[in-house]
């Protein structure tokens, strides 16, 4: 017998003879070329048989000059088969459906978990993830990538610091970290507080301890703020009496510092113009979709968004990736001089501010110097700034000023 | 006469070239797998095929195989592979 997998494709007839002259009926078939295989006999004169669905039509003819019956009474193979699906259309299209049903709930969001924030930072980014379409039964496909989420809710929601986002399966896990910890533990040990830098102050707030300075008073580093020691003048100098001492001054600081300011800035700007291209992506072959042709940009940035597909657990090898390219070109600013000291100025605030405390305040700056050579404005800036300047030290028994 | 010489002259061949007799002689060549398979090749046609008997003819004379459960499991113009328990083998003039 030949490959049975050729003739089942393209279709297995078994035929019923009767009659007489079988025999010569198959010498005849078998002379012309018609294989048949299977040949048995049930009793006298009925033999049945197998042949390709292609020879029946010469059968036929066979059939009419002879003297034999024919029937056929079994259909075996793949056009059969097409027609038995066609015709039990329901099976295919169930068939279909499980596999798209399975597909798309692969790809579904099933949870979002958020760990390590509070109940009302959870209800806002919660708040927020819904509102770029993380939730649960919404499509992975139409969400951005962590990254994105990451960056998103970092900028909407002010009070994380930070959050890792985290796509395992179809579970979202958000792992946060707030700005507002809880708070420090007390601190229990007797201390002083002292000036951390040089200044005048111009408030204070004491919780707890002995303020030794009046506002408009000039401290140097290190000069006893507030003291721990507590009680009558007796007690005090003994220092058997201690508390931490806790609280807040402020005090006028000053700081001086000398910026340089180019006049001309050159700088990376989009243009705006952008081109997509989409990809589908077979293993590692990418297969252009949409946007052909070459970028015409002469400087361009390309971004890159690859998107996965899931079948149950595993990935299936076939993605999809979108690329970006935008058109960016350098930008030159030239500053003339009075817009080059306003910017040196600007860009000497932001720096110290930098360096400073949330709570800290510019009060006033005065310009000591200025000048502008070789293209470069150079400023020497003094700054008024309160701020906090109370630290705490903790105090040493029998050790007592 | 003629096909007589003929003859003659096939058969010296085949004595003296060592020629496969099959091939010059147009005798059937048949294999034989235990009782259960027989392979007939260069027969001239089904005679009869029930599944006790199988008659095929030859160039000289035919063949008969005797046995029971036949089916022919494929069948050429001058090959046919019959499967089954195979009881005799027998040459008719």
């Amino acid at each position: 017998m030949k490959n049975q997998w050729l003739e089942f494709y393209k279709g297995i007839i078994t035929v019923r003879t009767s009659g007489k002259g079988i025999e010569r009926f198959i010498n005849t078939l078998t002379r012309d070329g018609i294989s048949i295989w299977n040949v048995k006999s049930h009793g006298t004169h009925i033999v049945t048989f197998q042949m390709k669905l292609d020879d029946v039509k010469r059968l036929r003819i066979y059939a009419r000059k002879s003297d034999c019956k024919i029937e056929f009474i079994k259909r075996r193979g793949f056009p059969f088969l097409q027609q038995r699906i066609l015709r039990n259309g329901g099976f295919l299209v169930g068939a279909l459906a499980f596999l798209i049903i399975i597909f798309m709930l692969s790809n579904m969001v099933w949870n979002v978990e958020i760990k390590g924030a509070n109940p009302a930072t959870e209800y806002k980014m919660m708040k927020e993830l819904k509102g770029i379409g993380v939730s649960k039964g919404k499509l992975q496909f139409f969400i951005d990538k962590p990254e994105g989420i990451q960056r998103h809710l970092t900028n909407n929601i002010k009070e994380l610091t930070w959050v890792g986002v985290e796509l395992k399966g179809t579970t979202y896990y958000l792992q946060v970290v707030e700005k507002n910890e809880p708070k420090k533990t007390e601190l229990f040990s007797p201390r002083n507080l002292i000036a951390k830098k040089k200044g005048m102050i111009v408030d204070m707030f004491v919780e707890e301890g002995t303020p030794k300075v009046k506002i408009n008073d000039f401290v140097k580093p290190g000069q006893i703020l507030v003291s721990g020691a507590m009680g009558n003048e007796e007690e005090e100098k003994a220092g058997t009496n201690t508390v931490p001492a806790r609280g807040e001054v402020f005090a006028e600081t000053w700081y001086k510092s000398k910026v340089q300011f180019p006049l001309k800035k050159t700088s990376q700007v989009y243009t705006g113009n952008e081109q997509i291209k989409h990809y589908i992506n077979f293993g590692s072959l990418p297969l252009p979709v949409w946007g052909f042709g070459k970028v015409k940009y002469e400087e361009f940035e390309t971004e890159e968004n690859v998107k996965n597909f899931k079948f149950l657990k595993w990935e299936i090898p076939i993605s999809y990736t979108s690329k970006t390219f935008r058109e960016s070109e350098q930008m030159t600013k030239i500053y003339d001089h009075k817009e080059g000291i306003e910017e040196a100025r600007k860009f000497a605030r932001n720096a110290i501010k930098n360096d400073l405390d949330e709570n800290a305040t510019i009060k006033g700056e005065n310009v000591l110097h200025q000048a502008v050579e070789n293209g470069k404005v150079t400023l020497s800036i003094h700054f008024q700034i309160i701020e906090n300047i109370a630290e705490g030290q903790p105090i040493i028994q029998g050790d007592s000023e | 006469m003629a096909k007589k010489w003929g003859h003659l002259l096939r058969s010296w061949m085949t004595n003296n070239m060592e020629l496969p007799q099959d091939v010059m002689m147009d005798l059937p060549r048949i294999t034989m797998i235990g009782q259960i398979h027989i392979y007939i090749e260069n027969h001239r046609g089904l005679l009869a095929f029930s599944d006790k008997e199988l008659r095929l003819l030859l160039k000289q004379g035919q063949l008969l195989v005797k046995g029971n459960a036949f089916v022919i499991k494929t069948i050429l113009p001058e090959e046919i592979l019959l499967e089954g328990k195979i009881d005799q083998v027998i040459y008719i003039k």
